[in-house]
């Protein structure tokens, strides 16, 4: 059963467009990320199927029961939808334990109820008498979750939970958070423009653009079979390279590579290719593949980033290789492609390399 | 802090209770009547205390400036709650009358005082007078060189030498005394000299104390302001003296402080009653007794001993329902006193 | 009357406020009906203005006497303010940036004269030295009064100041005056401006100290023609003379700050300041600082208890003084209670609805902060008289004089106080089951309560020491303790006078207290 489902909702703020006829299913139990960059509408699609504002047209059901879209939408205080703001937004007057109370009804605001609570979110009880601002950033947000699952909610809506933390504190808190959520069976939407966050910890990312979902989908075909270039920019860094696909087969400067997907089937022709950082193997100079020279090494430890200039031609690619086995700066090397690409329709596109964001 | 915001609940509701219960809660069966009072509150007070006595009516006095009280029984025109209105000079008593909005006096309360001492439109009775008077300093004016006549005092020589306080209804009644007895002009241009010779101050007690200081030479202010302070310890008279111009002079001009009955009123007889009582034997004496040391004017009463006496004073005879305040105003105003 | 707000000050729009929908309407409506409230002494003084015709106008306007009060005004304000900014910078130097023994001490003692009403310290002094009126009484008594108000807004940029900046004019060998002069004074400008624009706007409004100091001036003038001739347009003509010398500072306020405020503190903690040795000139510095405070607390205070002592001899009315002080508290209560309600709409639109609407009643709030209390009543008065006679000499009127005077610091204490609520907590709550009332009671109001309470309390305090516009829009009868002390002081009675004012400063003190920890914190 489905626990939450749009159906071509739109939403307009003055003159501007936010939401575009936005159609989403979340499956009960499963955690949804929202991925998209600031401004696709993101934050705004939340927002209505909280019931903090109302969609201009389209349906929004909870549950199999509609709450917005048919006759008078019904009020947040009646939809059971728990909310966690960007911030946490924890009541500041009030302690722990009586944030985590505050929608239960009184006779339940027992010790022992906020207790397993706190538990629930890896936090010790002995917080419970803490007021907000006594705590760390990472602790207030798991203390708003679990503020937002103690009325057992159908649905609890996080709003970019973990973009104000610390980068030390986010990795942590993200997986109580995720663990929190499975404990509790509760089903959840998170929205995030961070792209790692996404693939972690749902079950299916929804990619939102420009106040449409352009894809839906697990996190392996997000990554793996990306509806359209912008989208794999969006989930991972990419190598694009213009390429003429015949049968199966693109050939490109890179030689001739094996095309998958779906997308692929239907493309002949002239058509833009897309190729992982991590499909680009290093070898020797003069083992055999495509000669290229080394511009830069970017170094991160547990592996590094290498962007190469194919000796013909000069297009510029992206290769991600170990750390240990990075290669020097100006040195040749050959390189061969491991895998399939995915093939997009786009012929006259030049080559693109897509950089990931600031590795969450 | 959330004390905070109980006590303000708690100072609110403390606020609206005692605003309820200041706000009167009925009066009982007897008759009150409202007076609006200008003359100064403890001597009204002493005069009306048999009144309250005698007849059982209660009193309340609603306390002022003269001009203030008697704008706003003007701008309250008959919707006012003023039975009797109490002046302490007579400018304030004309513009009411003016209006109208006076009562005719009973004939017996009006033979109660010389005929000069109540108003020619019968509506209005003076009940209590004060002189004119100038307070020099002994030490630093010589009684020789006092002047002759008030209007000396607008001379180049007694620059920085002259006291007033202009913005009090005192002084603008003297201003009217000497408008009626000099014409326009001459008192246009004793303004001019006054203000260019004159100190200023708020009222006549500051007066009073800058001359016995010798901050100033002389000062214009009433007689009573002097007999009170050397009746008390002297401290701020001991080293002032009265001059009493006398000879009708303008600055021998003596000021009446009058009582009327406002036609709006809803207890017209008790208020008749009340300015009776006032000008009658039993409240003039009550005036005598008193602290204040102002005039009677009741027939057959006499003065405070210690009092220079009336009949020495040779007041200038002036229509007391003539003097005109507003127009005094606007003479100060051009002269740049006020 | 005290412009606490600053510069319409734009505070940051929140975080993650989207370009959400229009204000809802009742919060502009009130909005504006309160502003309409507090700008009518204005559009008063201008419509009388225009009735009265340019030949009577002038003739009003355009002679001696008013020449004579506006060089009064003028030359008061300009050496007052040149003092105050004197004092105030000098002081705040020592206590922030010098090694000056017992400084916290030093901080209270310099504030502290703000919570002597400057009438009642002209009372002080004009009672034990009768002869300190004039022009230079009149300087003394207000620089001593008003100093505080220089020295508070000094000392908070002074605290918030890089001191960095400073470390590096020395080490590019400027000397220390040098240094302060060329690199410190110029960052203090705001606050300075600031302080310097509250003075001239305290002295432009002053009543009973200029009378009590026998310092003509517009206030006293405009007094003394509303007692001769009440509802004359010769009053009326000066209050339009002196609003124009009120919205003159505003304007050259506004030019000459631009939009900078305070220097704000910086997030994190800064560092702590080398302090200037003082060395031999401690002793004089001590001297001269303890000089100070006598002449401006002790005196005032020594005075009033000495003719307390004194006073049994002109015998204290113990039931005037307690049913005055009750007056004063009632008044002070429902007024306080009023203005606060009143400023909310501003201030919610302000935090919640930035905006054109926004920025207009903020304008407006700033603008009518800077009328004198004296052209608020007269206005009043009028304006009842001629159209609302009901009203004229009620209770009702004289709240709606105190609302019109205090809305600004109440406004600007409701937006901090708005600000502790912000709509995302709403929405939390909401998710969680309360509806519009639940989420009221118990998320809204208690974060709010404590703020919307000091601004309260600021209110309450300050009406209950409020003379001006009480002596003319009190109801025939209402004693306050302010309108006693008045009547008192005037007759010459300091005895009778002194119980008054001693309970005027106490009241006054709390008050005190939070403005300096408000001003502290720099919140705008």
């Amino acid at each position: 059963m489905t626990a939450l489902t749009l159906s071509g909702v739109t939403k307009a703020f003055g003159s501007t467009q936010v939401l575009r006829g936005v159609d989403l299913h979340v499956p009960a139990r499963t955690l949804t990320a929202v991925l998209g960059p600031s401004g696709c509408g993101k934050t705004t699609l939340l927002r209505l199927v909280a019931g903090f504002d109302d969609p201009d047209s389209g349906t929004i059901a909870l549950g199999g029961e509609t709450v917005a879209g048919a006759g008078r939408p019904r009020p947040p205080q009646h939809r059971r939808v728990g909310y966690v703001p960007q911030e946490g937004a924890l009541f500041p007057h009030l302690s722990v334990a009586a944030n985590v109370g505050f929608g239960l009804p009184r006779k339940q605001r027992s010790a022992a109820r906020v207790a397993e609570l706190l538990e629930l979110v890896g936090l010790s009880p002995a917080l419970a008498g803490r007021h907000p601002h006594e705590l760390s950033g990472g602790q207030q947000q798991r203390v708003a979750l679990a503020r937002a699952l103690a009325p057992r909610p159908s649905i609890v809506l996080l709003d970019e939970p973990f973009s104000s933390l610390d980068a030390g504190l986010r990795e942590s808190t993200r997986r109580a958070v995720a663990d929190a959520l499975v404990a509790a069976e509760t089903t959840a939407v998170l929205v995030t423009h961070d792209q790692a966050e996404a693939l972690s910890l749902a079950d299916q990312v929804a990619v939102m653009r420009h106040g449409r979902l352009v894809q839906l989908a697990a996190p392996e075909t997000v990554y793996g079979s990306p509806s359209d270039a912008g989208v794999a920019g969006f989930v991972g860094e990419a190598v694009l390279l213009p390429a003429s696909v015949c049968d199966g087969h693109a050939t490109c400067e890179l030689g001739a590579l094996a095309v998958r997907g779906a997308v692929a089937g239907s493309i002949s022709g002239p058509a833009r290719i897309l190729l992982r950082p991590e499909q680009l193997v290093l070898s020797a100079a003069g083992s055999g593949g495509v000669e290229a020279r080394v511009r830069d090494v970017s170094y991160y430890g547990h592996d590094a980033s290498v962007r190469l200039e194919l000796i013909p031609g000069g297009t510029e690619v992206l290769a991600r290789v170990a750390g240990h086995d990075r290669p020097r700066p100006g040195s040749l090397v050959c390189l061969s492609v491991v895998g399939e690409a995915l093939a997009y329709p786009g012929d006259a596109a030049p080559a693109e390399v897509i950089l990931a964001p600031t590795p969450g | 802090m959330r004390w905070r915001g109980t006590t303000v609940a708690a100072v609110v509701g403390a606020a609206v209770l005692s605003l309820a219960a200041g706000c009167g809660l009925g009066s009982g069966s007897k008759t009150e009547l409202v007076v609006y009072n200008a003359q100064h509150e403890d001597l009204v007070a002493a005069m009306l205390k048999g009144f309250a006595k005698d007849t059982g009516i209660d009193v309340t006095l609603r306390n002022g400036s003269d001009f203030e009280l008697a704008n706003q029984i003007v701008q309250e025109g008959s919707a006012s709650p003023a039975d009797v209105f109490l002046t302490e000079n007579s400018p304030a008593m004309t513009l009411v009358s003016d209006k109208g909005l006076f009562a005719p006096l009973d004939e017996d309360t009006m033979a109660q005082v010389p005929a000069a001492y109540v108003s020619s439109k019968k509506d209005w009775i003076g009940f209590a007078a004060r002189s004119t008077v100038l307070a020099y300093n002994t030490q630093s004016v010589p009684k020789s060189q006092l002047p002759a006549s008030i209007m000396d005092l607008a001379d180049p020589r007694w620059k920085g030498q002259v006291g007033i306080a202009p913005s009090g209804a005192d002084f603008q009644a003297i201003v009217s005394a000497v408008v009626a007895v000099e014409g326009q002009s001459k008192a246009q241009a004793w303004l001019r000299g006054l203000e260019s010779n004159a100190k200023i101050y708020r009222n006549n007690v500051a007066i009073l104390s800058a001359v016995n200081a010798g901050e100033v030479g002389t000062g214009i202010i009433y007689h009573y302001y002097w007999y009170q302070d050397q009746a008390e310890s002297g401290a701020n008279s001991k080293n002032v003296q009265l001059e009493f111009f006398g000879h009708q002079d303008p600055g021998a001009f003596l000021s009446t402080s009058g009582a009327g009955v406002l036609k709006s009123s809803k207890h017209a007889e008790d208020a008749q009653k009340l300015v009776n009582y006032l000008t009658g034997k039993q409240g003039q004496q009550a005036l005598v007794d008193s602290k204040a040391l102002e005039y009677p004017l009741g027939n057959g009463v006499a003065a405070n001993p210690t009092l220079k006496p009336l009949a020495e004073l040779d007041p200038p005879k002036v229509d007391i329902g003539s003097l005109n305040g507003p127009q005094v105003v606007s003479m100060m105003q051009q002269a740049g006193l006020l | 009357m005290v412009a606490v707000t600053a510069a319409p000050a734009d505070a940051a729009a929140p975080v993650g406020h989207r370009r959400g929908p229009r204000p809802p309407a009742l919060p502009v409506l009130a909005g504006i009906a309160v502003a309409a409230l507090t700008l009518l002494p204005l559009a008063f003084v201008a419509y009388e203005a225009v009735q009265t015709g340019w030949a009577e106008a002038s003739r009003l306007i355009f002679r001696q006497r008013t020449a004579d009060l506006l060089w009064n005004t003028v030359r008061l304000t300009a050496g007052a303010v040149a003092l105050s900014l004197v004092l105030g910078v000098a002081a705040a130097w020592l206590v922030e940036r010098s090694d000056l023994p017992g400084r916290r001490v030093w901080t209270v003692l310099l504030v502290a004269p703000l919570a002597v009403p400057s009438f009642v310290n002209a009372f002080g002094w004009i009672s034990i030295a009768p002869g300190l009126d004039g022009y230079t009484g009149a300087v003394t008594i207000t620089t001593l009064s008003y100093f505080p108000l220089v020295f508070l807004p000094a000392t908070a940029a002074l605290r918030g100041l890089d001191p960095g900046l400073e470390e590096s004019a020395y080490s590019l060998g400027l000397g220390r005056l040098a240094g302060f002069v060329r690199v410190v004074l110029p960052q203090l400008r705001p606050a300075l401006l600031g302080g310097a624009l509250l003075v001239s706007l305290h002295l432009l409004s002053e009543f009973g100290a200029l009378a009590l100091l026998r310092y003509p001036t517009f206030t006293t003038a405009i007094y003394d023609q509303f007692q001769s001739s009440f509802n004359s347009s010769a009053a009326t003509m000066l209050a339009g003379v002196l609003v124009l010398l009120c919205l003159a500072l505003l304007l050259a306020d506004l030019g000459l700050r631009g939009r900078s405020r305070y220097a704000r503190l910086g997030g994190g903690a800064p560092r702590p300041v080398t302090r200037a040795p003082l060395g031999p000139a401690r002793w004089p510095v001590l001297a001269g600082l303890v000089a100070l405070v006598v002449l401006a607390l002790g005196v005032p205070i020594g005075s009033i208890v000495r003719w307390l002592l004194a006073g049994s001899s002109t015998g204290v009315d113990t039931h005037r003084l307690l049913q005055a002080a009750g007056t004063s508290l009632s008044l002070g209560a429902v007024a306080a209670v009023v203005t606060v309600v009143l400023a909310i709409p501003a201030a919610w639109l302000a935090v919640r609805h930035r905006g054109r609407v926004s920025a207009l009643l903020e304008g407006s709030t700033y603008i009518s902060s800077a009328l004198p209390g004296i052209v608020v009543a007269l206005a009043l008065v009028t304006i009842s008289i001629r159209a609302a006679t009901p009203l004229y000499q009620t209770a009702p009127l004289l709240i709606a004089g105190y609302a019109i005077l205090f809305i600004p610091r109440a406004v600007v204490t409701a937006r901090a106080a708005l600000a502790q609520a912000p709509p995302v907590l709403d929405s939390v709550a909401r998710s969680l089951g309360e509806g519009t009332i639940g989420t009221l009671r118990r998320v809204t109001l208690p974060l709010i309560a404590p703020g919307l309470g000091a601004g309260a309390a600021l209110v309450f305090l300050a009406v209950v020491t409020e003379l001006t516009a009480t002596l003319l829009l009190s109801p025939l009868g209402t004693r306050t303790l302010a309108t006693e002390f008045w009547n008192q002081s005037s007759s010459l009675a300091y005895g009778a006078a002194a119980p008054y004012a001693a309970l005027l400063v106490a009241l006054s003190a709390p008050a005190t207290y939070l403005l300096t920890r408000q001003t502290r914190r720099g919140t705008a």
